[in-house]
């Protein structure tokens, strides 16, 4: 039965459920816009690269270069995207 | 078909390494079209046109349901693939059966929160933020729905044929899917409910 348990996957498991308790302090306690979205970037950023390393096993194929590569480069797209839109449209420069 | 038994029965062929990177270009492509509507939903997010607001729709309690149903089964799809390296059948299909129950708790109580946001006088035509949040929030939750369907198609293949190079990499790339699922999840309640709710 241990065996079905491995300690990587469940203290992943707790660290995600700890990251969201974080998050949601932003809700339970009175704090600045800013303080808040810092929490919600890290916390973010930190439990989606936990998935991709301990839960999707990114680092163990033999393509992980590609797949890494893949990866970052979709994130980089996500990220001009979003903040180039706000950048453009909301912000107003 | 050559079988390299020194690896995981999912990666054990050059189809199923093909395969694996090939959905990891797909999950790239994914992650793009999640940007686009992350950045529509910024954009118009504050445009309520005088129907509710964000900071008036969402509920604390149900969005910890859904992120707790949501973490937990990408938890036992991560076991499920565990077992399968261990080569325990029974194990693995009962991880993945808990997996989909819990993705079926998630779609329903997303259901349940859209019907609320009717109610509350928000649907899709209401404002350009209840347009944006409908369209992220349900293309999510569409994934999430298409994934039961394919989830129970891989379990009948587990059950008939076991563990084969074919149905091991099925399994492992539903996996990739469902954990990407959930990732995008945490953005939404992120940027979405949290970010809103503040």
């Amino acid at each position: 039965m241990r065996e079905l348990f491995p300690a990587k996957q469940v203290i992943g498991f707790a660290t995600s459920l700890v990251l969201t308790v974080i998050a949601l302090l932003v809700y339970f306690i009175d704090m600045s816009f800013q303080v808040g979205m810092i929490i919600l970037l890290i916390t973010a950023f930190t439990q989606a690269g936990l998935q991709l390393v301990v839960f999707m096993h990114a680092g163990e194929s033999s393509d992980s270069d590609s797949i890494y590569l893949n990866t970052f480069y979709g994130v980089f797209i996500a990220l001009a995207i979003v903040f180039g839109s706000l950048l453009a449209m909301v912000w107003g420069y | 078909m050559n079988i390299d038994h020194s690896k995981p029965l999912e990666y054990s062929t050059e189809t199923n390494d093909m395969n694996i990177v090939g959905f990891w270009v797909f999950i790239g492509a994914e992650i793009a079209l999640f940007a686009t509507l992350f950045g529509a939903y910024f954009i118009l997010e504050g445009r309520t046109g005088g129907g509710p607001s964000a900071g008036h729709l969402f509920v604390i309690s149900t969005l910890m349901i859904q992120t707790f149903v949501l973490l937990t089964s990408s938890f036992t799809i991560g076991l499920a693939v565990n077992a399968m390296r261990l080569g325990r059948k029974g194990a693995t299909i009962g991880l993945f059966l808990i997996t989909l129950i819990l993705g079926l708790g998630f779609v329903g109580v997303e259901i349940y929160e859209f019907y609320e946001y009717v109610h509350e006088g928000l649907n899709l035509q209401t404002s350009a933020f209840s347009a944006a949040l409908f369209t992220l929030l349900g293309t999510h939750g569409a994934h999430v729905s298409f994934g039961l369907f394919w989830g129970v198609a891989i379990i009948i293949q587990l059950v008939k044929r076991g563990f084969t190079p074919a149905t091991a990499n099925k399994t492992f790339i539903f996996s990739l899917y469902w954990h990407f699922l959930d990732v995008v999840w945490i953005f939404i309640f992120s940027f979405v409910y949290l970010k809103g709710m503040m």
